[in-house]
């Protein structure tokens, strides 16, 4: 009981803390960035998503080891995940006697509508709400359904690991190709001055390639979980 | 000029001092939970605190979303929303990688609670 009231008069300081030190908040967060995006964001990356823009122009370095991150974070789980036992005990943890047929009717209707507009999310992420985060989340969820609506389905994780690495590389050297034609990293590889269509190219190709690495992610993370599932 | 401080919002600091709560109540149940599992799912309730903190620094009232299109003059802060993509994504990868260690945890100690795991002869030494 001490231990809590102890605790709970740390966490009080760590409060008082906090709120005399956003005091100064003002000082620190200005406008000026939020008015030069307005200003020049879709004019300098063809975006009209100003956070498609910042991902994929600005701070593109940023999503570059974003990505990276979820990659490691994919090898990690399958290293973990790695059995000692024989690997013909790891069993799907879905079983399918006991799976709804209505649920796996439903999912027969759904499954390609969600696939959809996951695609339309990733390929609409320069214009609309979306990019190829968010796209591949819901592509890989998609992707997760086929597992109730055929429960013996196998799949080759280290070919799925072996894709997303090799379009991990494809997504360094389209953002690395800027060099020959702008003469930096890291940015549109069109001109400047050039029209905001073709500036999409770009974003699309960027776009649609980050939306295949994220769900080939997600779904190998996923069918590491299925396998534990004994 | 009032408005560009949008973490002001009117002159008040609720917003920012409610979201920290939010991370407040994170850090009691990191500190006091007995399942591994729900340590777990606290440090995703520090993450949500912290992405509230980062979404209602550029918010104002009346701001629009920052998308282009015409008639919008003015538009919230895309900056901490692009930053909090990366903050979701690295937080659902290390949620994922923290859930595998504890399945792990689990087949090797038959137990998920923190007393009964750390009492083992195997864990101290």
């Amino acid at each position: 009981m001490s231990r809590q009231i102890l605790l709970i008069v740390l966490l009080g300081v760590i409060f008082g803390v906090f709120t005399v030190s956003i005091l100064e908040l003002e000082e620190l967060y200005n406008s000026f960035g939020k008015e030069y995006f307005l200003e020049y964001g879709a004019q300098q990356t063809g975006s009209n998503n100003l956070v498609t823009a910042i991902l994929l122009d600005y701070r593109l370095f940023d999503s570059l080891f974003e990505a990276g991150i979820l990659l490691i974070a994919v090898s990690g789980v399958i290293w973990i995940s790695k059995h000692d036992i024989e690997e013909k005990n790891a069993k799907f943890m879905i079983d399918k006697y006991k799976t709804p047929d209505l649920f796996v009717t439903f999912s027969r209707l759904v499954y390609p509508l969600m696939l959809t507009f996951g695609f339309y999310v990733v390929i609409n992420g320069h214009l609309s709400p979306g990019g190829g985060f968010q796209g591949g989340t819901i592509v890989a969820t998609a992707i997760l359904i086929l597992y109730y609506i055929d429960a013996d389905k196998e799949t080759n994780i280290g070919l799925i690991v072996t894709v997303e690495k090799v379009v991990y590389l494809l997504v360094i050297l389209v953002a690395s190709l800027s060099i020959f034609t702008r003469g930096t990293f890291f940015t549109n590889f069109f001109e400047l001055g050039a029209s905001a269509d073709q500036k999409a190219i770009y974003l699309v190709l960027l776009n649609v390639l980050i939306g295949i690495k994220v769900a080939l992610g997600l779904w190998t993370i996923f069918t590491a979980f299925l396998k534990e599932g004994r | 000029m009032d408005d560009i401080y949008g973490i002001f919002k009117g002159g008040t600091l609720m917003n920012p001092i409610l979201t920290f709560l939010v991370v407040l109540i994170g850090f009691y149940g990191l500190s006091s939970s007995d399942n591994i599992i729900k340590s777990v799912f606290s440090v995703t309730i520090i993450e949500s605190g912290v992405i509230l903190l980062f979404l209602n620094l550029g918010n104002f009232e009346g701001g629009a979303i920052p998308i282009l299109s015409e008639g919008v003059t003015s538009i919230v802060d895309p900056l901490p929303q692009a930053l909090m993509i990366t903050t979701i994504v690295i937080g659902s990868t290390v949620t994922a990688l923290s859930l595998m260690l504890c399945i792990k945890v689990f087949h090797h100690y038959g137990s998920v609670e923190w007393k009964e795991v750390l009492s083992r002869e195997d864990v101290k030494s």
